[in-house]
């Protein structure tokens, strides 16, 4: 059939500046809602407790949280666990609306990173953010005796009125770029680990360069299980859910 | 005009005083020798006087200007002196750009109009000048400069106008 | 521009001379005082204060201290926690209140410019106290703002001043276009609030002493009224009654895209622009409408300027606006609700029967059906504690409306296991506090500006007259300017 040249071809595809290089797969065969992933996420990247009241009413800061959603009516029930954070958007409808460009992408890493120091606070980017994922620093949240040891050096701790979210522990990809410079050579796959992914005990959480065919993230994201989340709003994600093998789940 | 040795004419109602502008104009007292003060904006053309210049409405195309290029430097210059990538767009995007030339153009305008004002009218003064408080009751001032030698003929050419009072212009504190 | 055409003469039956005399009493422009009286009363309204006027006022100033002072100062040392915003509301009551303020700044130019480029001669008498409205109201919007923001510290940081970091604005964001819309629109506001306020001022400083004289004498900047004053002044205001209109319009649309732009439901529409302009015009003039009856009840000679001839016209304008409200209301309803995308149905559903919806119902009968069923009758009109009752309810809908579109459609969103709820919190005393800073502002104004323009009251009645056309008498407007 002859191609009609009036009618323009669609083809997906990243614009410079936007195709990924640190990404993820989620494995929501295996994942157990366990919530280790949530704890683990809280302490490397000194995520303040924000005590049960506020909590209660949707102030929790998480940087990655399990939806648990029921599937079917009691007591034929099916639960589903689905962990998600910040999907690095190459295309990132959080970042354009920040008027002190607090939410920008890094040209370097490919992430879409949050300057803390630059936030006034408008908390446009999380009204603008399709996954709800960007949490805000209500109050000042203190962190008695002992937990103060507990803070992480590498990471920055925030004041009262600033907008963080899941960084894909930039901190710790930073670890291992130094370490593979000192030693001349490339990280190599699964050297860096977020903590989420470090504290998953059934290993349900991939990182890895999305960039590299030949890594463990770009295999499973390839498997035919995969997709993203809201993927037609075109925000292009950096997070692979995959779905539908053959485990049979819990429920 | 130097506001000194001046005359000043009072009139209540409009029409002798435009009777009173074609006498001084009849008397060969030039249209420059010759200032109306008035409460409510009279036109020229009401009194038969020569066409008012401003330059107003040129202060505020020039001002539309100046807050265009303002406009240029903020949605063009800032991103080229520090360029941030944010959510998929081009350093230059139009459409915001737009609103934000838009913006700054009209500022420019409505800024250089009202300082036009300051600039034309020659604001703020306040160093004493002739006035009357009468005027802004709604009375039509006219502000008379003619050789010493005229002054009684005058006087009484506008006395028969209907002026209400002419007398030597004083200096008063505004 | 039916709406503004004047009521014409259209008793019969009656003496020529009677009817004459009635349309003297209707109408204030054909109703003229010798110029040293009407100054004289305007003069007479700013002084006398009563002892009541100062108690309403330290009322006033003591709830500015509890609402913007104390409350806010707390919220600003502990964070917005105290506030009800949360995730996924991140937007409250202080977004409302921003566009509830920006929409009744609107009303000023609207009457002021719209009216005067259109020539409808009975914006006369209240241009001034509309301009008014809407300096005071922008001003409270700015607090609005403020008070959102997580480190209000930092807010200068919005400003493009060059800096150490070589940092600039993000000109991408809708809420930097809204900051350089709201100053111009402040800026412009304010001075076309001056700029004819001068010929006044010269008026007050000719007739006041003392304390006063000093001050009318700094602001009427040496003003005279000579050809050439007058000249340079005519110009500059037309030019502002023509380009402030356009800033007018941009400056809610822009307000209105910051919602329209974001990547959700509800918000996503295209006719959120000229919904919203028409909004802000409808609470604007609802509110010009109010403070007339306030200033005509509490401020000496005010009924003169003001008369029933005003509520009347005002009236018919609330009636149009309030269609023109409920057409756009319906387009983006239509089209949202025909579109069957699943997030904007919940969405739908929850704004009719979720927890809110009584307000979104509040709405459709404050905007639509209270000016509806009243506004059509010429008495109603013409009654002014009937207008002010009219007003309120009409800016009670237009508040729903904005809370419908803050912060009950964020509660909804794509992410079913993160939607929320909004219980408001410090952020109703600040709001308090906010209405009677502007309160307080526009006591404190009657008392210092002179509140109507005698000037363009002058002119007007220059302009008008009674004409007869065979044995009818009519009113005759001449083209003065």
């Amino acid at each position: 059939m002859a191609k009609n040249h009036n009618i323009p071809e669609y083809k997906a595809e990243w614009k410079a500046g936007e195709e990924g290089k640190w990404g993820m797969a989620i494995d929501m065969d295996i994942c157990t809602g366990c919530n280790a992933c949530v704890a683990a996420c809280a302490m490397e990247n000194n995520i303040p407790f924000v005590g049960e009241e506020d909590a209660g009413y949707g102030r929790g800061m998480h940087w990655i949280r399990i939806e648990r959603l029921w599937e079917g009516k009691y007591p034929e029930v099916k639960t589903e666990f689905q962990p998600v954070m910040c999907q690095q958007c190459g295309s990132a409808p959080c970042e354009p609306v920040c008027p002190v460009f607090a939410s920008v992408h890094s040209q370097a890493e490919k992430l879409n990173v949050q300057v803390y120091n630059r936030c006034v606070g408008t908390r446009y980017c999380a009204n603008n953010c399709p996954y709800v994922v960007r949490t805000f620093n209500w109050r000042d949240y203190d962190r008695p005796e002992p937990l103060n040891n507990q803070l992480n050096p590498d990471v920055t701790v925030r004041q009262r009125g600033v907008m963080e979210k899941c960084t894909f522990c930039v901190q710790r990809i930073h670890k291992a770029q130094d370490q593979a410079k000192s030693e001349g050579r490339e990280v190599f796959d699964g050297e860096v680990q977020p903590a989420c992914a470090q504290a998953c005990p059934a290993d349900a959480i991939v990182f890895g360069r999305i960039d590299d065919p030949e890594s463990r993230v770009s295999k499973l994201a390839k498997q035919g299980r995969g997709y993203k989340l809201l993927e037609d709003l075109n925000t292009l994600p950096q997070v692979t859910y995959l779905k539908g093998g053959s485990h049979v789940r819990n429920g | 005009m130097t506001e000194k040795n001046m005359l000043l004419a009072l009139f209540q109602e409009i029409d002798p005083a435009a009777q009173a502008v074609d006498k001084l104009r009849a008397m060969g007292i030039e249209n420059e020798h010759v200032n109306v003060i008035s409460g409510t904006p009279i036109t020229e053309a009401m009194l038969g006087r020569p066409h008012q210049w401003t330059n107003v409405p040129r202060l505020a195309m020039g001002g539309a200007v100046g807050g265009l290029i303002v406009g240029i430097f903020f949605a063009f210059g800032t991103p080229a002196l520090y360029p941030v990538y944010v959510g998929g767009q081009p350093l230059y995007p139009v459409p915001p750009s737009i609103v934000v030339l838009f913006e700054l153009t009209m500022l420019g305008i409505m800024l250089s109009t009202f300082l036009g004002v300051f600039l034309d009218s020659r604001f703020p003064s306040y160093s004493p000048k002739v006035y009357v408080p009468e005027i802004s009751d709604g009375y039509i001032a006219l502000l008379i400069d003619c050789a010493p030698e005229q002054e009684e003929e005058v006087k009484k050419a506008m006395t028969e106008v209907g002026a209400e009072s002419v007398k030597t212009a004083e200096v008063q504190p505004l | 521009m039916s709406v503004m055409a004047k009521p014409l003469a259209h008793a019969h039956g009656h003496e020529e001379h009677d009817h004459e005399a009635e349309l003297r009493k209707e109408h204030l422009l054909l109703d003229p005082k010798p110029r040293g009286e009407m100054n004289a009363m305007v003069m007479d309204m700013m002084g006398g204060t009563t002892w009541k006027f100062w108690v309403v006022a330290a009322i006033m100033g003591a709830l500015v201290l509890w609402g913007l002072v104390y409350s806010w100062g707390i919220m600003i040392a502990q964070g917005l926690g105290l506030a009800g915003v949360n995730q996924p509301v991140y937007w409250g009551l202080f977004l409302v209140h921003t566009v509830f303020w920006i929409g009744i700044s609107h009303a000023g130019t609207f009457v002021s410019a719209l009216l005067r480029v259109f020539k409808a001669e009975f914006r006369r008498p209240f241009t001034r106290a509309a301009e008014l409205m809407t300096t005071f109201s922008l001003a409270q919007a700015a607090v609005m703002i403020f008070a959102h923001m997580g480190r209000v510290w930092l807010a200068y940081w919005m400003f493009p001043l060059p800096n150490q970091r070589q940092l600039w604005p993000n000109f991408h964001s809708p809420l930097m276009w809204d900051f350089l819309a709201i100053n111009t629109y402040l800026l412009s506001s304010t001075m076309y609030l001056f700029l004819p306020l001068i010929p006044d001022l010269a008026m007050a400083r000719d007739r006041s002493t003392g304390w006063r004289r000093k001050l009318y004498s700094i602001l009427a900047l040496g003003w005279r009224g000579t050809e050439g004053e007058w000249t340079h002044l005519r110009h500059a205001l037309n030019i502002f009654a023509f380009a402030i209109l356009p800033i007018m319009f941009s400056v809610h649309t822009i307000v209105s895209w910051d919602f329209a732009v974001a990547m959700r439901p509800g918000w996503s529409s295209t006719i959120f622009g000229p919904y919203f302009v028409v909004g802000a015009i409808h609470s604007g003039v609802a509110a010009v409408g109010m403070v007339l009856v306030a200033v005509r009840a509490f401020i000496k000679n005010m009924d003169y300027f003001i008369r029933p001839e005003h509520f009347d016209a005002l009236g018919k304008l609330m009636l149009i606006i309030s269609m023109a409200w409920a057409y756009f209301f319906f387009n983006d309803f239509m089209v949202q609700w025909y579109g069957g995308d699943r997030w904007t149905d919940e969405l739908l559903h929850f704004h009719e029967a979720g927890k809110w919806g009584w307000i979104w119902f509040l709405m459709l009968i404050c905007n639509i059906a209270v000016p509806w069923l009243t506004l059509w009758n010429k008495t109603i009109r013409r009654t002014p504690w009937a207008m002010f009752i009219i007003g309120l309810l009409i800016n009670v809908g237009m508040w729903a409306e904005r809370f419908i579109i803050v912060p009950v459609s964020l509660a909804i969103n794509r992410m079913p296991f993160r939607w929320g709820d909004y219980e408001p919190g410090v952020e109703v005393p600040i709001f308090i506090g906010s209405v009677a800073f502007f309160i307080l502002l526009y006591m404190l104004a009657s008392r210092i500006l002179p509140l109507v323009p005698v000037w363009e009251v002058q002119e007007g009645q220059m302009a008008h007259s009674i004409r007869k056309y065979g044995k009818e008498p009519v009113v005759t407007v001449s083209d003065l300017e």
